[in-house]
């Protein structure tokens, strides 16, 4: 599903935030990015849905390189990859049916097509009876809820996800865990940034440990270790 | 675009317009008088060089004599300018039939003994040419034959006519160059700012594959829509007031030539609005590559 040989992240402004990055990631499987701010995992996550470039080295999804690919490649690669966030990115003014909604949209679904997929996420992420609720009126947990369904609502094979727990409280962020991982079983790889120690050591998964801009650690049983 | 996108796209661009009403009823407005502007300069250049030359052609060339000509020398002057290029008819006044066309035109038949039995007319040749661009050369040619005195022609007139029409293009050009730029800046700054408002959505139309062309488009079609609509209200202003004006003209000032054609008038009001939008669209084509990163 992913590949990566010998990455590296250069800014233009100097800044180093990758080094010779391989790694291997199956399809169906659930990985874990840790490590401290700075060491290169939110980079990393941009490379995967191609926010970022690497300057040097491959970046396969599906065996498609994202590094050497003209631009008008990359909706149709987005379209195969959710992304979630910290801070959700809803649009304040249209409705949680109307965010997910809008993803179908703008990849040209029709209208019937848009709403029996919307309805059937938000049934999946539990926000069928909150669908018409603008976000501000959502909880936190919620509001990753609404973001979750608008990043699988097009059915993506890979799910990317920043910290999606980084704003919320420790119960919220169970219940974002446990939607995950149902996602997961049902098929979608995900891969996902976090800070969070007593997640990574309960759901036992797959650990990807990033310092200074490499990898330093790969556990597949999912032991988390302290950076010392 | 399938035919969802281009429902999306439509629908997009609506509704942009209506959140920032007010900068793009200032970019209708301002369309809307650049191209007033326009098509009362192009209808007023066409009239006025239409006035120009007809009147051009109507110049006729008074070649005053010396006085005590014998009738055979007017006669001889008469036949020699006849072989004249460019010359198309020439007409003898006596200065006999000068005074009593005068007295004529007086009302009075005693004019010749109140001026003292004294006839002040000159014996007078009346020119018309062929083609008014060799008015001057036959000026010249015909101040250089024996017996002739002086020449008048509608001399300054025509000149003055074409001078004013001239400048009165270049003004015209300018301030039509004016309004343009202000229409095209503000349309680029309409533009730039939903650009900015939507800065959130965009980032999400990228994030979940919208293509390129569905993020621009709704911009694009924003900015033909704007020009569009500012050149629809500049051609019912404009083309209601010419009508208006060419029907008061034609039933009170009927002598001057005003340019009628049905045909013209829609010719001008058709480009004006392919005008508005292709400056619409190059304003709004500029605005998207220029500030919208994807």
């Amino acid at each position: 599903m992913i590949k990566l040989k010998n990455v590296s992240k250069i800014y233009p402004n100097g800044a180093r935030a990758l080094f010779g990055v391989n790694l291997d990631v199956a399809k169906g499987d659930f990985v874990f990015l840790v490590g401290a701010s700075g060491a290169g995992k939110s980079t990393l996550i941009k490379l995967l849905y191609r926010e970022e470039i690497a300057t040097r080295g491959q970046v396969l999804i599906d065996n498609v390189n994202l590094v050497r690919m003209s631009s008008s490649h990359v909706p149709l690669v987005r379209r195969k990859i959710g992304v979630i966030f910290q801070d959700f990115k809803l649009l304040p003014a249209k409705t949680v049916f109307e965010n997910v909604a809008f993803a179908q949209q703008v990849i040209g679904k029709s209208m019937k097509e848009t709403r029996e997929n919307t309805n059937t996420i938000l049934d999946l992420v539990g926000l069928a009876k909150k669908k018409n609720a603008f976000p501000s009126e959502l909880s936190g947990g919620e509001q990753q809820r609404a973001c979750i369904a608008r990043a699988l609502v097009n059915k993506p094979a890979l799910l990317v996800a920043d910290e999606p727990t980084g704003n919320l409280d420790v119960d919220t962020s169970w219940s974002i865990m446990e939607l995950l991982n149902h996602v997961n079983k049902l098929g979608t790889t995900v891969v996902m940034a976090t800070h969070a120690r007593y997640i990574i050591e309960q759901m036992n998964k797959r650990v990807i440990r990033i310092e200074e801009g490499k990898i330093v650690d790969d556990s597949i049983e999912g032991a988390y270790r302290i950076v010392t | 675009m399938s035919l969802n996108s281009a429902k999306y796209v439509l629908t997009q661009s609506l509704v942009s317009l209506k959140r920032n009403f007010w900068l793009s009823a200032a970019s209708i407005l301002t369309v809307m008088i650049s191209l007033t502007i326009v098509g009362y300069s192009v209808f007023f250049l066409v009239n006025t060089s239409n006035i120009a030359e007809t009147f051009e052609s109507q110049v006729e060339i008074a070649v005053f004599l010396n006085d005590h000509l014998e009738a055979s020398q007017i006669t001889d002057l008469k036949s020699q300018i006849q072989q004249l290029e460019g010359v198309a008819t020439v007409a003898v006044t006596t200065k006999d039939q000068a005074i009593i066309e005068f007295q004529e035109s007086m009302g009075s038949d005693s004019l010749l003994e109140d001026l003292g039995g004294v006839n002040p007319f000159p014996d007078k040749i009346t020119i018309t040419t062929t083609d008014a661009r060799l008015v001057e050369e036959i000026t010249s040619q015909v101040s250089g034959l024996t017996g002739v005195e002086k020449v008048r022609y509608g001399q300054g007139f025509v000149e003055k006519l074409i001078v004013f029409t001239q400048w009165l293009r270049w003004v015209g050009i300018g301030v039509v160059a004016t309004f343009a730029c202000a229409s095209f800046l503000l349309i680029v700054l309409n533009i730039k700012t939903n650009v900015n408002s939507r800065e959130k959505e965009i980032q999400i139309m990228r994030l979940v594959g919208a293509s390129k062309s569905l993020v621009r488009w709704p911009f694009i079609i924003e900015g033909i829509v704007i020009g569009m609509v500012g050149a629809i209200l500049a051609v019912a202003l404009v083309g209601a007031t010419y009508t208006w004006l060419l029907q008061y003209i034609i039933s009170t000032l009927s002598f001057l030539p005003v340019v009628s054609s049905q045909q013209f008038i829609i010719n001008v009001l058709l480009l004006m609005v392919l005008g508005g939008a292709a400056m619409g669209f190059l304003a709004s084509a500029f605005s998207v590559r220029k500030f919208l990163n994807l």
